[in-house]
């Protein structure tokens, strides 16, 4: 059904992000990359890449946030032409993608505001996908309830704030308490939704945001060793779409060190060799998963007709920013021994 | 020429550092050297001249700002004059002063930005200021009427409006009044109108709704000096009452993007504070419109040159791009360059160098050197205006192979005469010749015009799009131009202007009413002077006999081309001294194409020739004989007997022709097995390599190095002869080269019959809709036929215009380009070439929108 009718909405974009993704940035444009003395090189080098001369203008001692900010910039510029482009269904799909970056946004600014930063400096910094009109007033809160009551009561996240509606005050750890359960109420709701997108792009979709909740749920585990969350309040943030729910995450809801935590997802077979690190290796954990993403939004392009495209071409180009930048960052901290530990897409 | 493509040398150039530069300028404008890469492995970061080409980057970026600037501040750049000095490269020097210009005029205009920004952000608060105290001022002065004291009036307000207090609660009255007046309980500020809604919304929630709030929107828009963009903006003044509220209200309306403005409570004050602001105002004007000023000299002092500046840095980007391609000599005090030009071109280009000699005072002069070389040279034919719409056509096929005779010379007049074959209308083709004359005649000013018209942005794609039309169109002129000219000639001889005959000599035929018939008939006396006789147009066989005399005027013109293309053939091989393929290749394909497409045009001649009335016999069909020429070779039916002896003459043709396939077949493989046997034989298998490397002086693999040219070590580059070529893949080759063409031979007959087929939709076309049309209208009779005449004269005109001039031509065109690139080509045309593509300013400067704009 969906070779018959997906194209009549969205053939055209579909086109498009295919051929966005032909111009990601190839092996060999990498090692072209790491070959730079300078970040001037690097600049001439992009230049010859479908980044094409996005840093034309930029006065010449070159910033490694500069490229940053205008590789973003170019990816986010192609995502709302999508979004534009988009007819409804596709574009609700795109809007809950930038669900993630709205979560991300509040938390800094409440963060931000705990802490006393300038308001401005702080909206400079948020991801300008995760955008919103009243997004300036979150620094007006003092705690949650009126943070919801004021700001976020009208926006598309609002639902997933219901649930962690408490009474306490903003301090570091219930911030991140309220990050992660936004997180795990938004990667939930994203998941019943592709689910209901035909059959490819639930597969596509469930595949990669199953990995994204086994991805917190480890996270989550890992880094509260050693905090004052409990291991009740623990297994209350794990999502539950994940691969590892049920059994995984009862397991890791029990954990108490990193070897259990290992023991816990040894039986997932996609997850073992992460943890499967010689002494002589320099890959985190960290990396073994983004290197496992990049994999799996790949894989999305594999298959025709669905949404996941969409989200995986966000992704891999998000991961290539992060590569550039560690390049970039390399070079300009004269670091050229780990210049090699990006994480190649194609 | 244009019959084959000119002698191409490859030449090296041994050019002393210092004055490679203004060397390769020079190359530049003169336009005839194509140079190579000769470090292809290096990295584009890591070659000689990076560092300029980045510095030059730099100085580009500059330039675009500057230009931004302008643009924005709405001062024209004068345009580029045809003025060489402008165009002219510079020196090292000037280059350097350029820089330094550049970084100057940069620096002083941002400076000016800044102050400009600064004041203009001052003006802009002190206006805003202003607004809303004349704002609030109303808001005060509706109080006041109503009573006296505007303190009370404030409190009365706060209490009836404040839905949530419904009794005004005295302390806190007295709390405010305690306060000192100066926190009476409101906050005023401008915010965008954009923002206005959630504002409010956000307001009322945080405060539960505990606030009154009134607004005025500020009529003259406010334009924000950072991005340079209008933007509506609201005054507003909130009450609400308590410090803490006001405070939160005060921090959302911060976060909110408003900007909040101190008003006083005190009438007096307010209206002092509101004079004080204005005179402020009216100071700050006067300091802004000075820096306004001073920033506009500055600019329009830079418009002045900036387009001559940005050519030069573009040229000397070009030119160190250039540069990058070329090698060191050992002792790196002089670059080598490699490069093709047409050979007739190298005493130009010596004398370029030695200009340049002279010019720079160079003791050592620029070393121009001719080296032999087995790579495959590009193709260049020289064209002018004319010629150049027609070569296009051929190139977009594919661009000859090196010295190939090259079918643009024929395609100037064949492509015309075949298209007239097909749009032939003397009408048409007069409307359109009349254009043309327009546009040739002022042919300087529109190109010059359009050439202001392409401007090298994507920003504008329809205007893009449209001039790309009308480059298409403009670069085919002559084309057209000649097109509509043959139109008019084969209309004259199709006897047709708009469907109508014309009757200019008398027709040669009488009528006569014949008793048994209804009709008339036609009794031909004489042959008409030109074309066709009018008579026909009302005829009733018309279009049977058209129909004849077209589909057989096609398939002789077509059978003509045919044969011409394969003898073009002859030249090539001559050309390529491979004499032998013309016995193998050449006279068989034609034997074979004239022995039966041949004889089928002399039959139609014959048949033409032939008064078979007078001789009393039915004509016999030439489809039919020429089916049962193989069908039942030998015999031929009573009926269908054209000439005595046809018989025996069509067994000899068959047989020439069954002969000619087994020929084509075999004799090429053999001629190519006997050769490489007699290689063999001779022992030259193996010398054949080293050979070469002699000749082509650079192969390096066999000889590493001969030091005649003392070049440096670039090896491998002359390929060797494909020696041993697959015997079996030639014989494959050849059977399916023959198997084609005979087939093709067939179909490409056939296909010439398009000539008739559109030839006829045209005429027809244009008669239906001159009857349909135009003609309705001559039969009305007065006033009212007038009107209707003048609505369908329209009409008929708009869509002769528009369908038989517009679409038919380009179907009739589109016709005409396959008929000369399937049916005309494939009998000679190779087309494996490489367009010659020489460094030369000329054609970035035209590239980047020409010198205008």
């Amino acid at each position: 059904m969906e070779a018959i009718t997906f194209n009549i909405d969205n053939g055209y974009l579909d086109g498009i992000v295919r051929g966005f993704k032909g111009g990601i940035l190839s092996i060999s444009n990498y090692l072209n990359l790491t070959q730079c003395e300078t970040l001037d090189d690097l600049k001439l080098q992009l230049a010859a890449t479908d980044y094409g001369n996005f840093l034309q203008n930029e006065p010449s001692p070159l910033a490694t946030t500069t490229i940053t900010e205008r590789a973003r910039e170019k990816l986010v510029a192609e995502f709302q032409y999508i979004r534009q482009n988009a007819g409804p269904e596709l574009a609700k799909f795109l809007d809950y993608i930038t669900y993630s970056y709205m979560i991300d946004n509040i938390i800094l600014l409440i963060t931000g505001t705990l802490h006393e930063r300038d308001t401005h400096e702080l909206l400079e910094r948020c991801h300008p996908l995760g955008m919103f009109d009243s997004i300036a007033a979150l620094c007006v809160a003092t705690n949650v309830q009126e943070l919801f009551n004021t700001v976020l009561v009208e926006t598309p996240i609002a639902p997933y704030f219901e649930k962690c509606l408490s009474a306490h005050d903003l301090d570091e750890m219930n911030i991140e308490i309220i990050r992660n359960t936004l997180y795990k109420a938004y990667l939930e709701d994203f998941y019943e939704y592709t689910q209901t997108l035909g059959p490819t792009t639930a597969e596509v979709m469930g595949e990669i945001l199953k990995f994204e909740a086994d991805r917190r749920v480890i996270n989550i585990t890992i880094n509260s060793f050693g905090t004052e969350l409990s291991k009740d309040d623990r297994a209350k943030l794990f999502p539950t779409c994940g691969r590892l729910f049920p059994d995984g995450t009862f397991r890791l809801a029990k954990a108490d060190d990193q070897d259990q935590v290992r023991l816990a997802v040894e039986l997932y077979s996609e997850y073992r060799k992460f943890f499967d690190q010689g002494p002589g290796t320099e890959r985190s954990l960290e990396d073994h998963f983004f290197e496992y993403e990049v994999y799996l939004n790949k894989r999305a392009f594999l298959q025709q007709f669905h949404y996941g495209v969409f989200y995986a071409f966000l992704k891999l180009k998000e991961q290539e920013i992060r590569n550039i930048v560690w390049i970039a960052e390399c070079i300009a901290q004269q670091q050229k021994e780990r210049i090699n530990d990006y994480i190649p897409i194609f | 020429s244009l019959f084959r493509a000119e002698d191409i040398s490859l030449i090296q150039l041994y050019i002393p550092l210092e004055i490679a530069q203004p060397t390769v300028a020079e190359l530049g404008e003169l336009g005839q050297v194509e140079f190579l890469d000769l470090n292809p492995n290096v990295n584009a970061f890591q070659r000689a001249f990076v560092g300029e080409i980045r510095r030059l980057d730099e100085m580009e970026r500059k330039l675009r700002f500057l230009e931004n600037q302008i643009e924005k501040t709405g001062i024209k750049p004068k345009p580029l004059t045809g003025n060489l000095y402008y165009g002219r490269t510079r020196t090292q020097q000037e280059i350097d002063d350029l820089e330094a210009r550049l970084t100057e005029h940069e620096a002083r205009i941002q400076q000016m930005n800044e102050s400009q920004d600064t004041l203009q952000k001052r003006y802009l608060e002190l206006s805003e200021l202003r607004q809303v105290l004349r704002e609030t001022a109303v808001f005060f002065e509706q109080a006041e009427s109503r009573t006296d004291d505007p303190l009370l009036v404030i409190q009365r307000e706060d209490s009836h409006l404040l839905a949530g207090n419904p009794s005004p609660d005295p302390e806190d009255a007295q709390d405010q009044r305690d306060s000192g007046r100066i926190n009476l309980g409101f906050v005023a500020g401008v915010v965008p109108r954009a923002r206005m809604g959630i504002f409010e919304r956000i307001l009322f929630r945080a405060l539960r709704g505990n606030l009154y709030m009134n607004f005025a929107e500020i009529d003259e828009p406010v334009t924000d000096p950072g991005t340079d963009e209008v933007v509506q903006k609201n005054v507003f003044i909130i009450f609400a009452h308590g410090r803490e509220i006001l405070q939160k209200i005060r921090k959302i309306c911060e976060s909110m993007g408003a900007t909040l403005y101190p008003v006083d409570s005190h009438p007096e004050k307010r209206r002092e504070d509101a004079l004080a602001v204005i005179s402020r105002i009216e100071d700050l004007k006067h300091v802004l419109d000075s820096t306004r000023n001073t920033r506009r000299m500055e600019l329009s002092k830079v418009a002045e040159s900036i387009e001559a500046w940005a050519m030069m840095v573009k040229k000397e980007k070009a030119i160190y791009h250039i540069m990058n391609m070329f090698n060191y000599d050992q002792n790196r005090k002089a670059l080598i360059a490699e490069g093709w030009c047409p050979t007739n071109s190298i005493n130009s280009i010596t004398y370029a160098l030695r200009g340049v000699t002279e010019r720079t005072g160079s003791t050592i002069p620029p070393i121009l050197n001719e080296l032999r070389t087995k790579k495959t040279k590009p193709t260049f034919h020289r064209t002018n205006k004319f010629t150049a719409g027609f070569q296009a056509i051929v190139d977009a096929y594919g661009v000859a192979t090196y010295q190939e005779v090259n079918p643009g010379l024929f395609t100037i007049i064949s492509f015309p005469f075949l298209f007239a074959l097909m749009f032939g209308d003397v009408g048409h083709g007069l409307l359109v010749t009349g254009a043309l004359v327009y546009i040739l005649w002022k042919e300087k000013e529109l190109n010059v015009k359009n050439g202001g018209e392409v401007i090298f942005d994507g920003s504008k794609p329809p205007n893009l799009i449209s001039t790309i039309r009308w480059d298409m169109f403009f670069g085919g002129r002559y084309m057209i131009f000649l097109m509509a000219l043959f139109s008019v000639f084969t209309g004259l001889i199709y006897n047709d202007l708009f469907s109508k005959p014309l009757n200019w000599f008398g027709t040669g035929y009488k009528f006569h009413t014949e008793h048994d018939h209804e009709m008339r008939v036609g009794e031909k006396l004489w042959t008409y002077a030109v074309g066709i006789d009018p008579a026909w147009q009302l005829a009733e066989n018309k279009l049977l006999f058209l129909n004849s005399y077209k589909m057989k005027m096609g398939i002789i013109f077509g059978v003509m081309q045919m044969i011409f293309g394969l003898t073009i053939q002859i030249f090539n091989h001559i050309h390529f001294k491979q004499v032998q393929y013309i016995y193998a290749e050449t006279i068989p394909q034609i034997l074979f194409t004239v022995s039966i497409f041949g004889y089928l045009v002399f039959m139609i001649l014959y048949k033409w020739s032939v008064d078979w009335l007078a001789v009393g016999l039915n004509p016999p069909s030439l489809l039919n004989t020429l089916i049962y020429m193989f069908l039942a070779p030998g015999s031929v039916a009573p009926s269908e007997v054209l000439f005595p002896g046809q018989a025996a003459l069509q067994v000899f043709l068959v047989l020439l022709a069954l002969l000619c396939i087994p020929w084509m077949l075999c004799a090429k493989p053999y001629l190519i097995w006997k050769e490489s046997v007699r290689h063999r034989l001779q022992g030259y298998d193996n010398v054949q390599g080293n050979r070469d490397s002699l000749d082509s002086d650079r192969t390096g693999e066999v000889t590493p190095h001969n030091g005649d040219g003392g070049h440096g070590g670039e090896g491998g580059g002359g390929e060797g002869h494909g020696e041993h070529e697959e015997f079996s893949e030639v014989v494959i080759h050849q059977v399916i080269h023959t198997i084609e063409f005979v087939l093709s031979s067939i179909s490409h007959t056939a296909s010439y019959l398009r000539l008739w087929a559109l030839s006829l939709a045209h005429a027809q076309l244009s008669e239906v809709l001159w009857d349909m049309v135009l003609a309705n209208a001559f039969t009305m009779k007065g006033v009212g036929g007038t009107i209707a005449l003048y609505i369908a004269f329209g009409a008929w005109f708009y869509l002769t215009v528009c369908i038989l001039i517009g679409m038919e031509g380009l179907s009739a065109f589109l016709h005409a380009l396959r008929l000369h690139w399937v049916e005309f080509n494939s009998k000679f045309y190779g087309g494996g070439g490489r367009a010659f593509i020489p460094f030369a300013f000329a054609d970035f400067v035209e590239a980047n929108g020409g010198p205008a704009e």
